[in-house]
């Protein structure tokens, strides 16, 4: 089978700075991967480039048999961004939800506004993505009332209603009070068990230990090594990757 | 020990309301304070326009004499000029508002012209008086061949000027749009034109609404400049002009002053309504 997002030859400045080198990657269908790494690693830069938050410098990104290349200019290159965007949903660290909107609108407005989908049928879906995330009694209250684990959690739903073929989360969990963590990690286990195929940016190694498919750990703009959990925990061969490891394991 | 828990219990809710009741007071007490000295100061005022002369020893105080039967006569001819006074100032905003919203857009453009347009617009009217720019209009429009009814030479000016100072306050609403909701649009999947309307403006003239009721208050005030091209027959005009028809130019300005005064307290008190009104909900 083909993999469903495929990163080739990606290169990443922050003007002078090189974040990002020569980076090649796969994710195969329903595959839940893991990126971690010190901060300043590139692994948020990494996630990012995949629906062209950041520019990247050089390289090729392709989801789901679309390929976009950097190197494409105007009028093409904003249709395929746009492609690329619609294939992936992104849930950020800071939550990013529309303050002025509800919980249930701002679920259905990526739907009703992007999709032009009609609005009684985007009410069903973000129902049923609210449902997902088990907040649909919350449909009318104001993002400004939930606690952060549910509005990551609305987050999340509001990313699912575009039906995206990947889902990547910037660090879900890392704004959270640490009694939230668990109900956001457990909802992105119950879509990874559900099938979503996911990248996950995050320094929760219990979560990467016990979900992910295959782990990727970067370092100074590289990805340092890879493979599943069970072999990266237990014999992992590069000393970042040891000494990353570490403050888990004590 | 239970019954001592219980007491202990006891006496801190009565503690609470105790300290609760105390505040509640305190708050009742300075409003009442506030409101007596009010008085106070406009009796006072009212005392120094009573024309009453006052000796004590040696000592003479005089006030101002004011012609009642003047007042009595022409208020009613002044008071008829609220509406237009009212009036221009509403058109004004509303022209300012839609001026000061695409100033605001222009200095975000990255399209150089647009950019040079909007700050040149906002330097050139910034760094003119106000009461010039209303006489340009009066007589530099008719040289183009353009002659517009004196109203709206009028709001045309006031709308551009606050135009230009309202684009900060709009400028201000736009950037206080986080750049994690934009990219939280993009994600989606919007064009740049959804994301503004959709996301960015919404909450942008969330947070411009209040101060632009300010300017308002402000332009109920400026809109007397208008009556200096003797074309706009408002509050100011109609004082000038039986002031200086029957010599008593004092009357007739404080009658428009106390008219002003009536419909800022007015608008103001709207103003904080809607203000509560707005910071409900969100954030």
């Amino acid at each position: 089978m083909d993999p469903i997002v495929k990163i080739s030859h990606l290169d990443k400045y922050f003007g002078r700075l090189h974040v990002l080198k020569d980076i090649n990657l796969e994710i195969e269908q329903k595959e839940v991967c893991c990126l971690i790494g010190r901060s300043g690693s590139g692994k948020s830069t990494l996630l990012r480039c995949i629906n062209f938050l950041e520019e990247p410098s050089a390289g090729t990104i392709e989801v789901d048999g679309l390929t976009v290349h950097v190197d494409v200019k105007g009028k093409e290159r904003r249709e395929l961004i746009h492609s690329l965007r619609l294939r992936t949903g992104m849930v950020f660290q800071e939550f990013n939800l529309f303050p002025h909107l509800t919980v249930i609108e701002n679920v259905y407005e990526g739907p009703v506004t992007v999709n032009n989908m009609e609005k009684n049928k985007a009410i069903e879906i973000a129902k049923m993505n609210l449902e997902r995330v088990g907040l649909l009694e919350k449909s009318n209250e104001f993002p400004n009332k939930l606690s952060g684990g549910q509005k990551q959690r609305v987050a999340i739903a509001r990313a699912l209603a575009m039906e995206p073929k990947v889902m990547l989360f910037d660090e879900p969990t890392s704004a959270l009070d640490p009694e939230l963590i668990g109900e956001v990690l457990s909802v992105m286990k119950k879509l990874a068990e559900e099938g979503t195929t996911m990248m996950v940016v995050t320094h929760e190694m219990g979560f990467a230990r016990e979900v992910a498919d295959r782990i990727f750990v970067l370092g100074e703009g590289e990805i340092v090594e890879e493979g599943p959990p069970e072999v990266l925990f237990t014999n992992p061969r590069d000393p970042r990757t040891k000494s990353l490891l570490e403050r888990y394991h004590n | 020990m239970d019954e001592f828990k219980k007491t202990k219990e006891m006496n801190s809710e009565a503690r609470g309301e105790q300290l609760f009741n105390a505040q509640a007071r305190n708050l009742r007490i300075f409003k009442l304070n506030v409101t007596i000295s009010w008085i106070l100061l406009l009796l006072f005022l009212v005392f120094l326009f009573s024309g009453i002369d006052i000796s004590i020893g040696d000592a003479h105080f005089k006030t101002i004499h004011l012609d009642m039967d003047f007042i009595k006569a022409n208020i009613g001819f002044i008071a008829s000029g609220v509406g237009v006074t009212i009036g221009i100032s509403l058109l004004s905003i509303v022209l300012a508002t839609i001026l000061a919203l695409l100033a605001a857009l222009g200095r975000l453009s990255k399209f150089p012209p647009i950019y040079a347009l909007s700050t040149f617009y906002v330097s050139l009217i910034r760094g003119t008086p106000l009461y010039l720019q209303i006489f340009f209009f009066f007589l530099a429009l008719p040289q183009l061949g353009i002659i517009l009814p004196g109203l709206y030479a009028g709001v045309l000016a006031l709308g551009l000027n606050y135009g230009a100072y309202m684009s900060e306050i709009f400028r201000a609403g736009l950037s206080s749009v986080g750049k994690g909701q934009r990219e939280a649009a993009i994600a989606l999947g919007m064009t740049p034109g959804k994301m503004m309307q959709r996301i960015v403006l919404p909450q942008a003239l969330r947070f411009a609404l209040p101060p632009t009721g300010n300017e308002f208050i402000a332009m109920l005030k400026d809109s007397a400049l208008v009556s200096a091209t003797g074309f706009v027959h408002e509050l100011m005009w109609r004082a000038t002009k039986v002031g200086r028809a029957q010599f008593h130019n004092l009357e007739a300005l404080i009658i428009a002053a106390v008219f002003y005064w009536i419909m800022t307290l007015a608008f103001t008190s709207l103003q904080s309504r809607l203000e509560t009104h707005m910071s409900r909900g969100d954030r």
